[in-house]
């Protein structure tokens, strides 16, 4: 290409640029691209989440805890054979499922359902215990129950084998697997637990939440109680927390403010937990505590039901040190009932 | 595209921008508004957490999605044995059909997700029993050391501990009985020792002796034994008769199956019989009692008159077990008093007094061992010149 320039002249060729138009263009195109840049990063941040980005927040759940009160109890623990009848004196003893559910609420059931072992192992909530809370909560007046774990193993397997699915489908409860859509980014500012992906699909719908989970022995934080259980609405390669474990279930005090929570120590998990094996390993508590306060009941589990020291079981007093719970069980409104 | 540069007028220096094609402009634009739509059509998009669109750390996915595969096969088969196990018809659709979390929950999981993925296991045969009253209820899962926790969460380390190697597992219907399975779980190990050590770890001391697998027991509602490298757990679902006969057969099927390795189990076999209270045997790798020397130490307790005496063998190069014997012999006297006693059958003996407890250590060729952390230097001795002397077996 090549075109003729009269030295002394200022006319251009018709189809050429004077400097002054091409350094206006490049200031429109720079300016256009730049604002596009930042017109993206502005619609697109706010409502998003990329794991690592560890400005950019996500979802904090909610509190379902109830109103606290200073006449009824926050703590229940009661004694018995029957799963349902020993439940129901506990309910009873808080004041009864009334008194947390009502009409038209859509509960969320947690149980842990961690693996895939049969009920009498006691390593996976009992259906028997989901049963009787099924039952309660529908009594109270709720819509619906739905129960959602994020089992490490095949949320299937697990579901099968611990026997809720069979309570599920008997009971016409809402149970919930972990699906591809099922997670959402969860925002903490726990000791360990900042952003990460959770299971939020029940939460979506669900109005209160109870913890139901077995009191149990555990390899790696010594127990797994109604503080450890909320570690299964966690995803992603969540067993890098056991590096942290006493942090991270101490976090879950943070995350949950559930309902109620309610521990099962009909048969406890002794030892050789969290997945036992042996009939063996379980020793009948016949005991079914109830609370509030999750690091209260926990307490109680601990002492009493896996007669242990509470000294040695650093998230309660993680959680305790930090205004999560109480450790001193004995401190809060408690009752104690026979079925 | 070229220009040449004159003085123009007030000697500014003229500047001329080429003949700029047609297409020139036209791409130019059209880019510009591409860039334009991509960074709105961003914006909208990401108003709405979509894991299928924002799967940024996909690589992360690998850690669960590759197990996955192996873990479906917990779910009962829909396909499986419906007609003969009601239980199995009213089962779920298995995980390979209904996508399970581990996938999209990985990729968004990568928060704090410093760590490698872990390997997928790698698949090996299927694990297949031939015996009439079982039918298969899963697909066979497959586990390495890496991705253990998946199958067992936090159990897995101390599997670990031992060096694990592998997992495989898979269960089985109970025809004659409806809803009844039976699980079976084969740890493999690096080797022998290692597999008896985490076996000794979770040994039931209720469980009772197996007549068809060494140091194996039945507890109420499973059999438990090592053979080889391998740690085998068979559980069954429930304690209905026909679920423990299958148990049973199973258990028995896999003793004769699996090939018998006592390799560096010396020291166990050297262990008497007599006296030993069964389920406190275990298996110390390393740094029994504070000691680099003392290296894969078999450990029991004795009933012997009337007192509860540990004890301990290691097996090892006589050079090796003088040494050993010797070091700790050194170590003791700088706790406490030592004494040499008398040798019998060949094995030299000192007794020492450490923080008030006695430790009775003899060493024979090969072979250290001895009682340690007794009450009462005169049983201890006693236990020990007896067995060296043939008399404890």
């Amino acid at each position: 290409m090549s075109h003729e320039n009269h030295s002394g002249s200022s006319r251009l060729p018709e189809d050429s640029v004077s400097r002054r138009e091409f350094l206006v263009r490049l200031g429109i195109t720079s300016v256009l691209i730049a604002g596009s840049g930042l017109a993206a990063k502005k619609l697109w941040q706010p409502n998003h989440f990329v794991p690592g980005f560890e400005k950019v927040k996500g979802l904090q759940l909610k509190s379902y805890a109830p109103e606290i009160s200073k006449v009824l109890p926050s703590l229940a623990i009661a004694h018995g054979t029957d799963h349902e009848k020993t439940i129901r004196a506990a309910m009873a003893a808080l004041g009864g499922m009334g008194r947390f559910i009502q009409n038209g609420d859509v509960v969320m059931i947690k149980p842990n359902v961690a693996f895939d072992r049969p009920p009498a192992l006691a390593a996976t909530t009992h259906p028997d215990a989901l049963r009787a809370v099924a039952k309660l909560c529908f009594e109270a007046g709720a819509s619906k129950v739905i129960v959602a774990d994020n089992p490490i193993n095949s949320p299937t397997g697990c579901f099968f084998k611990s026997g809720l699915t069979a309570v599920a489908s008997e009971m016409n409860l809402d149970l919930m697997y972990p699906e591809t859509n099922s997670f959402a980014p969860l925002s903490l500012t726990g000791e360990i637990l900042k952003e990460w992906t959770f299971f939020n699909t029940p939460f979506k719908k669900a109005t209160k939440v109870i913890g139901l989970a077995p009191c149990k022995d555990h390899n790696l934080c010594h127990a797994s109680m109604t503080t450890k259980n909320w570690y299964g609405l966690l995803g992603g390669r969540r067993n890098q927390f056991h590096q942290h474990i006493h942090s991270i279930v101490s976090d879950f005090a943070l995350m949950m403010k559930p309902t109620l929570v309610i521990l099962d120590g009909m048969n406890v998990l002794m030892s050789n937990g969290p997945t036992g094996g042996r009939l063996s390993d379980v020793k009948p508590m016949n005991t079914i505590v109830a609370g509030t306060d999750m690091i209260a009941v926990d307490a109680y589990g601990y002492a009493h039901l896996l007669e242990r020291d509470i000294a040695e079981l650093t998230y309660l007093h993680k959680a305790n040190d930090r205004g999560l719970g109480n450790i001193n069980w004995k401190d809060t409104l408690y009752k104690e009932v026979t079925a | 595209m070229a220009s040449e540069k004159k003085s123009g007028p007030g000697n500014r220096r003229e500047f001329a921008r080429t003949r700029v094609p047609l297409a020139e402009r036209i791409s130019s634009i059209v880019i510009v508004i591409l860039m334009a739509a991509i960074g709105i059509a961003i914006g909208i998009k990401g108003r709405h957490f979509n894991p299928d669109i924002f799967a940024v750390r996909a690589d992360s996915l690998q850690s669960t999605t590759a197990a996955v595969e192996g873990k479906a096969g917990t779910a009962p088969s829909v396909s499986g044995n419906s007609a003969e196990n009601p239980a199995s018809a009213e089962a779920p659709k298995s995980v390979a059909e209904k996508p399970a979390v581990a996938a999209d929950a990985s990729a968004e999981g990568g928060a704090e997700g410093s760590g490698d993925t872990p390997k997928p296991a790698v698949k090996g045969e299927p694990l297949e029993i031939t015996l009439a009253g079982i039918k298969p209820m899963s697909d066979t899962e497959f586990y390495n050391s890496e991705n253990l926790f998946e199958k067992i969460d936090g159990r897995a380390p101390a599997y670990q501990n031992f060096n694990v190697v592998g997992l495989r597992c898979r269960s089985f219907n109970v025809v004659s009985a409806a809803g009844s399975y039976v699980d079976v779980y084969e740890y493999r190990f690096d080797s022998p020792v290692d597999a008896f050590g985490m076996f000794a770890l979770e040994r039931d001391p209720k469980g009772g002796p197996l007549d068809f697998a060494p140091d194996g027991y039945s507890g109420e509602m499973g059999y438990f034994f090592r053979q080889g490298a391998v740690y085998v757990q068979i559980i069954a679902s429930d304690v209905k008769p026909e679920t423990l006969a299958a148990a049973k057969a199973i258990a028995q099927n896999h003793a004769q199956e699996l090939p018998a390795d006592d390799s560096g189990l010396a020291g166990r076999r050297k262990l008497p019989a007599a006296g030993m209270i069964a389920e406190s045997v275990s298996f110390v790798p390393e740094n029994v009692q504070g000691q680099a020397a003392f290296k894969d130490v078999f450990q029991a307790k004795y009933k012997f008159n009337g007192a509860e005496l540990p004890y301990f063998i290691m097996v090892a190069a006589p050079d090796d077990a003088a040494k050993a014997w010797k070091s700790f012999q050194d170590f003791c006297a700088r706790f406490g008093k030592v004494e040499n006693l008398p040798d019998v059958n060949g094995g030299k003996i000192f007794s020492a007094q450490v923080f008030g407890k006695w430790k009775v250590v003899y060493q024979r060729d090969g072979e250290l061992g001895g009682v340690f952390d007794a009450a009462d230097e005169t049983n201890a001795q006693a236990f020990v010149e007896k067995y060296l002397r043939g008399e404890i077996k």
